[in-house]
């Protein structure tokens, strides 16, 4: 009787983990496989070509670009998001901001809920040359000169598409920050009060560290999320004007359905997995020793 | 208790795989590929089991959502459908970007609709290569009837060699566009040679006024430039050799004189032409902000409706001295093919003869302004416009076709991306040509390589 029912909740989670099997570790590893051979979307046969696509992907002058884009995302979002996010929180957890917190928290958080494809769609319109908002309104205090073309500048495109991410997706950061910040136990506050410590201390010492764990969460989050990169520019250049703003995931999509190279694209997938699951592993070996 | 939990849970569980299995199943044959537009009518057929004959299925798959054209589409197929009680069209559709992805995804599998768009050349005979289009050539030479009834210039350009693959839908080519009133306030005649369009940009500069309204956003309307430069300075032979992908270099002097060319020409556009739009470039020209405007003769349409008011003609792309052709016309029409794959070969052909014949060309011309290849389609047509366009495409002997689509998808890709750089100053024509015939020598492999499985 026992003996049965120790396999009885075996059973129960075959279903998920056939799901898991058939959705994730096949998808994945097919990839893998893929990423060894040229085939197209359409074309009934696929070559082998050994490390060929590996080789195309590394040495392509697109990627140095493609990483330098990536990596500005993920710095600049560490920056904004992370860093502002967090002294948004801590400011509207403070006394400062009084009765209209949940509005300010609300007001914030918005951009998070609008669909990413909508976002890039609004910020063409901000960024347009001729009647965008952003050039109207420079023109309109008088500085006509520093009117640029924002998303067909070669040099400040993928800048303008981080800075529309920073907008949308600090509130977000905020947010957890602030749940975080609401765990911590009221009495540390209070006693640091009590032995004197004013706000700023009191943030300093005693509530970054506490979340510190949420901090390193949210960090790895945003990390990567810059490397999955897509919809964002997908939505606004293309990777244009030139490669300039082009980043690994919109490069593996077109590959993939634009110029027949699903096998440059699945490598391309496999080194955007490799980065990620990197990240990740750094993170659970990071929150399993930050144990307070 | 918990016993009885679990059970349901497990039930629950049961039921969610059900539903994700079913739903990852083949989908039946009325399926439309991709949640885009369908028509209603799609499932009749099956549903009525034994009361009424069972429709044969044909799905239609387009790249014109926007109105009219799209309602256009949709009464001519209604028409035929009240004409053909056997027939069931099923339509759908997406924009012209995502359409390029979709078709290449449901092309290979068997959901690939029986009728869809696809443009002539390169994009084409991919699918050719693969087997995956019909060969219309014994169908349409044996029929002399739909032989006669189309324009053969045009029909040629959906030929690869001899095999005849795809029947053109709407013609088309790029004409300069320019605002006649501008021209008459500056005392301006229209340019027949490149250094006349040189004087007219500069004198229109002059008086600060934007001389050509360009948008180069989206990447495309660049190659229409220096496709038409490269016509007028490659020797033609060597430009199709070039088109090929088996034989492609790009390796003649006078691709870098084209960029060249086409670098004369920036001072002369709108400013942050890589941060505008076509469509909203057109516009600046409807509104008068422009002397000229590099369009398509498929814009007429859209240009009536952007300014109604608006006077403006057409001259033919500057000439320019050198070892090209300059009668080829910068321009492809674009139409439809069949699959391979189709249930019913002689219902589909039976359809597209009927859908880019002239009896739906004379409606498409009067409707929504676009010509197809029927032969006597403008008769009876008052607009002035249309008609100067459709005598530009009837009197053209050879179509250069586009040059982005001519071209393999990766060459197309590597000369976008360079000549949007050499718009922004950020690369020499030296250096964009060495990256194309980088991107023609990999593609030669990758080419070869394929052909040899």
């Amino acid at each position: 009787m026992m003996k049965r029912k120790k396999f009885v909740p075996y059973y129960y989670i075959i279903p998920g983990l056939l799901m898991v099997l058939f959705f994730v570790y096949i998808p994945v590893i097919s990839n893998f496989v893929y990423s060894f051979f040229r085939l197209s979307s359409y074309s009934a046969g696929k070559v082998f070509v050994g490390f060929d696509n590996y080789i195309k992907l590394f040495t392509s002058d697109i990627f140095p670009i493609m990483i330098k884009n990536n990596t500005m995302y993920a710095v600049i979002s560490l920056i904004v998001q992370v860093g502002f996010g967090t002294i948004i929180a801590l400011l509207l957890e403070s006394k400062l901001t009084g009765r209209l917190r949940n509005v300010y928290r609300n007001i914030y958080f918005l951009p998070a809920l609008i669909s990413l494809t909508a976002v890039g769609l609004l910020f063409t319109f901000v960024y347009s040359p001729q009647v965008g908002l952003l050039n109207s309104l420079i023109r309109s205090v008088g500085l006509e000169n520093l009117t640029q073309s924002w998303l067909g500048d070669s040099k400040i495109a993928i800048y303008c598409i981080i800075a529309m991410s920073q907008w949308q997706f600090t509130g977000y950061i905020t947010l957890l920050m602030v749940v975080a910040i609401q765990n911590i136990p009221k009495d540390y506050l209070e006693a640091a009060a009590i032995d004197g410590a004013g706000p700023i201390k009191r943030a300093i010492h005693i509530m970054i560290p506490l979340v510190k764990e949420q901090l390193l969460v949210c960090s790895i989050i945003t990390i990567i999320g810059a490397f999955k990169l897509f919809t964002e520019v997908y939505s606004t250049t293309s990777g244009g004007p030139g490669n300039s703003s082009q980043v690994l995931g919109v490069f593996l999509y077109q590959n993939a359905f634009l110029h027949d190279k699903m096998g440059l694209a699945a490598a391309t997938g496999v080194l955007i997995f490799v980065v990620t699951v990197t990240i990740s592993i750094i993170q659970i070996i990071v929150t399993k020793s930050g144990k307070v | 208790m918990t016993k009885k939990i679990g059970r349901s849970l497990l039930g629950l569980l049961l039921i969610i795989v059900m539903i994700f299995m079913t739903a990852c199943s083949t989908p039946n044959n009325n399926d439309v590929p991709d949640g885009e537009v369908t028509n209603g009518e799609a499932n009749d057929g099956e549903d009525n089991d034994g009361q009424v004959e069972e429709k044969k299925v044909i799905k239609l798959f387009h790249r014109f959502p926007d109105e009219p054209f799209n309602s256009f589409i949709e009464e001519t197929v209604a028409q035929y459908e009240a004409d053909h009680p056997d027939i069931d069209i099923v339509i759908s559709s997406a924009q012209n970007q995502p359409y390029k992805e979709k078709i290449k995804v449901v092309v290979g599998s068997n959901e690939c609709p029986d009728v869809f768009f696809s443009w002539s050349g390169e994009f084409s005979e991919r699918f050719l290569r693969e087997g995956l289009i019909m060969n219309l050539t014994d169908a349409f030479n044996n029929d002399s009837e739909w032989k006669n009834s189309l324009l053969e210039a045009q029909v040629n350009e959906y030929r690869k060699g001899d095999v005849l693959y795809g029947i053109p839908f709407r013609l088309d080519a790029k004409m300069m566009f320019y605002n006649i009133d501008i021209f008459n306030e500056n005392n301006l005649e229209v340019p027949d040679t490149w250094d006349e369009f040189i004087e007219v940009c500069e004198a229109l500069k002059a008086k600060d006024i934007t001389p050509i309204a360009y948008g180069n956003k989206n990447q495309w309307p660049s190659s229409h430039y220096i496709g038409s430069i490269n016509q007028m300075l490659v020797n033609n032979e060597i430009r199709l050799k070039d088109l090929d992908p088996a034989t492609g270099e790009f390796t003649d002097p006078n691709y870098v004189k084209a960029l060249e060319y086409y670098q004369q020409l920036i001072p002369y556009f709108n400013e942050a032409v890589n941060g505008i739009p076509h469509d909203m470039a057109r516009n600046n020209f409807a509104q008068g902000k422009a002397g000229m405007f590099f369009a398509e003769l498929v814009e007429i349409p859209y240009l009536a409706d952007e300014n109604p008011d608006m006077n403006y003609g057409m001259f033919g792309f500057p000439l320019i001295e050198g070892e090209g052709d300059p009668t080829l016309l910068t321009g492809s029409p674009e139409g439809f093919v069949i699959s391979s794959k189709t249930k019913y070969p002689e219902e589909s052909i039976e359809f597209l003869k009927y859908f880019t014949g002239p009896e739906v060309g004379k409606k498409e011309v009067q409707q929504v302004g676009w010509f197809n290849a029927g032969v006597g389609i403008v008769d009876g047509l008052n607009d002035q416009k249309l008609l100067e366009a459709y005598e530009v495409i009837k009197n053209a002997k050879t179509m250069a076709g586009w040059f982005d689509a001519s071209l393999y998808s990766t060459i197309a890709n590597e000369y976008l991306t360079a000549v949007s750089d050499l718009t922004n100053g950020d690369i020499t024509p030296e250096d964009a040509m060495k990256k194309i015939q980088k991107a023609a020598k990999e593609a030669q492999e990758t080419y070869q390589s394929g052909a040899n499985e």
